[in-house]
């Protein structure tokens, strides 16, 4: 995304008579500037670069990669050798998709809460095409974030503990890198249907570490429904894997949607 | 050029911006006045899509902002200053808003050292002054240097030396045939940066004219050795004379030259003779009082 190679208009006012360069050598000569809007794709990295360009967004990518290993560090010293490398794997990974979940909360909600969102749309005032990206740039960042943190948790067992069956880390693996993914995005589908970042942190682990495990203990069956966490584990551990997979879709796009229709009709004040 | 008609906005039975309408003409600096609530803000809101219109358009170049293939190369916004995100360097800001809009990154510290905040630009936006964030707001604004400049009270914030330097700035533009609307609520801060004025007052235009024909002359002050004399004079030639302070007539609905003229007809000495200006605040009052 240079101008050098984007399609470029002459400026649309006057320019400065040639003549008149010297003896305005102060101002300077203005860049040609890309007619059109910026590309998904472009706007996919402006949106990544976003979230890591503040302080507290690295702050969570960083605790979001670190907290698996080191909480995989503690327990491994502790517990007894469990069968399968799959279960802490996918367990660990539920953590790190929850802090991700606040990766996706900052990068909408964040916007409206900071009051950024008003230059954003400015600059793109296609609100559903900037939820997109957004969407997309907090996926790619939680999977990235979730393969790194999987890695070294991995790493980790290996290390610390022996005799684990490693034949389902791999799947136990892929999972955690989905989840990384979206959750994330479910963090941004709602951060930006309520548009303010502590409503949206606060309903959503009121929801998932509250009212849901909740539900699970009164009516087990709705809650298997509906539960993203535990449909997280059930794929990593091979089971339910159509309904797991169904439920985390739902999430995702009840989410998103709700997003981009409250998203469109606030109105920036 | 920019064409607001009819533009409306209702918040229930509110009603905070009402039939407004207005072009806005290159090469000239538009100032738009009104008191805090008056519906500059919503207004400017509404041009830029932001806030949606309960009836009524806003075109920019023919077309809705938002249908603008690329929007900040057309108009460069300031709207709110603090909207930035704290813990961002002010280079890093608008990096990102470069990147956006589709301009080189060299621009960005061309504009910095324009707004002269080349020295912070490293530096978090958090623990920039208000004025410092009204130039970034500023910077932001010249990146891809647009045709149209739309600065909601960009005074703000700013001493008596950045007002100048804002001044030259916009006019500058102005006179290299770009757009420039500036809001303010302070009459004064505005009234030798702008060529025509656009008075707000609860949602309606009330005024809409150039600054010499709004703050026209309004009458002559005018002091002689006899002013008793003097006033005699000039009733009898059909005026209407005020007595003022310190022996001060003021003759209403007349210029220097014509109470001039009838001083000069008596034979009488004269002390002092100006026009009286009407007042940015006087016009103001008038303006929103009566409508």
């Amino acid at each position: 995304m240079t101008g050098a190679v984007d399609p470029c208009s002459p400026r649309s006012f006057p320019e400065t008579p040639m003549t008149d360069t010297l003896n305005r050598s102060s101002t300077p000569v203005p860049a040609p500037v890309r007619s059109t809007g910026a590309s998904l794709p472009a706007l996919v990295g402006l949106e990544m670069r976003k979230s890591l360009s503040t302080r507290s967004g690295r702050s969570l990518a960083v605790a979001a990669v670190a907290l698996a290993p080191v909480a995989t560090a503690l327990s491994a010293t502790t517990a007894d050798a469990i069968g399968s490398a799959a279960g802490p794997i996918g367990g660990m990974g539920m953590l790190t998709a929850l802090v991700l979940m606040s990766l996706g909360v900052l990068a909408t909600a964040g916007e409206w809460s900071q009051r950024t969102v008003q230059t954003t749309f400015l600059l793109v005032p296609q609100r559903r095409r900037v939820l997109a990206a957004k969407a997309v740039a907090v996926a790619s960042l939680g999977a990235v974030v979730a393969a790194l943190s999987a890695a070294l948790s991995a790493g980790v067992l290996a290390v610390a503990m022996h005799g684990l069956s490693w034949d389902e880390a791999p799947r136990a693996l892929a999972v955690v890198v989905a989840a990384g993914a979206v959750f994330a995005v479910i963090g941004a589908g709602v951060g930006a249907a309520l548009g303010n970042t502590p409503g949206a942190l606060t309903s959503l682990y009121l929801l998932l570490l509250g009212v849901i495990p909740l539900v699970e203990s009164l009516e087990p069956e709705i809650a298997q429904k509906i539960n993203p966490a535990e449909a997280v584990m059930n794929l990593s551990m091979g089971h339910l894997q159509t309904t797991s997979a169904l439920i985390l879709s739902g999430w995702v796009v009840l989410t998103l949607a709700a997003g981009a229709v409250l998203t469109t009709r606030r109105q920036v004040a | 050029m920019i064409t607001v008609s009819g533009l409306t906005k209702k918040y229930g039975e509110r009603t905070v911006v009402d039939d407004v309408s207005f072009t806005l003409e290159p090469g000239t600096v538009t100032g738009f006045l009104g008191p805090n609530g008056a519906g500059k803000t919503t207004t400017m809101r509404m041009i830029t899509g932001l806030v949606p219109a309960t009836s009524g358009s806003a075109l920019v170049d023919g077309r809705p902002y938002a249908s603008l293939p690329n929007p900040g190369a057309v108009v460069g916004t300031l709207l709110d200053a603090s909207a930035v995100h704290p813990g961002r360097s002010g280079r890093a800001h608008l990096r990102l808003l470069a990147d956006t809009i589709g301009v080189a990154p060299h621009r960005v510290d061309q504009v910095l050292e324009q707004v002269g905040l080349t020295s912070a630009a490293r530096r978090r936006v958090g623990g920039y002054s208000l004025g410092m964030r009204q130039r970034l707001g500023i910077a932001g604004a010249l990146l891809a240097d647009p045709q149209v400049l739309m600065f909601d009270e960009p005074a703000n914030g700013l001493d008596p030396e950045g007002i100048r330097w804002m001044r030259d700035l916009l006019r500058g533009h102005a006179a290299r045939g770009g757009t420039v609307l500036l809001s303010s609520h302070l009459l004064g801060e505005v009234e030798h940066t702008v060529d025509r004025l656009l008075v707000i007052g609860a949602g309606r235009i009330v005024a809409d004219g150039a600054v010499a024909q709004l703050l026209g002359s309004d009458g002559a002050a005018v002091r002689a050795v006899d002013p008793a004399g003097l006033a005699r004079s000039l009733e009898a030639a059909g005026f209407h004379v005020q007595h003022g302070d310190d022996g001060e007539l003021v003759v209403s609905g007349t210029d220097p030259a014509q109470v001039g003229a009838v001083a000069a007809a008596g034979g009488h000495a004269l002390i002092d003779l100006r026009p009286v200006e009407r007042g940015l605040e006087d016009l103001f009052f008038q303006l929103t009082t009566a409508s």
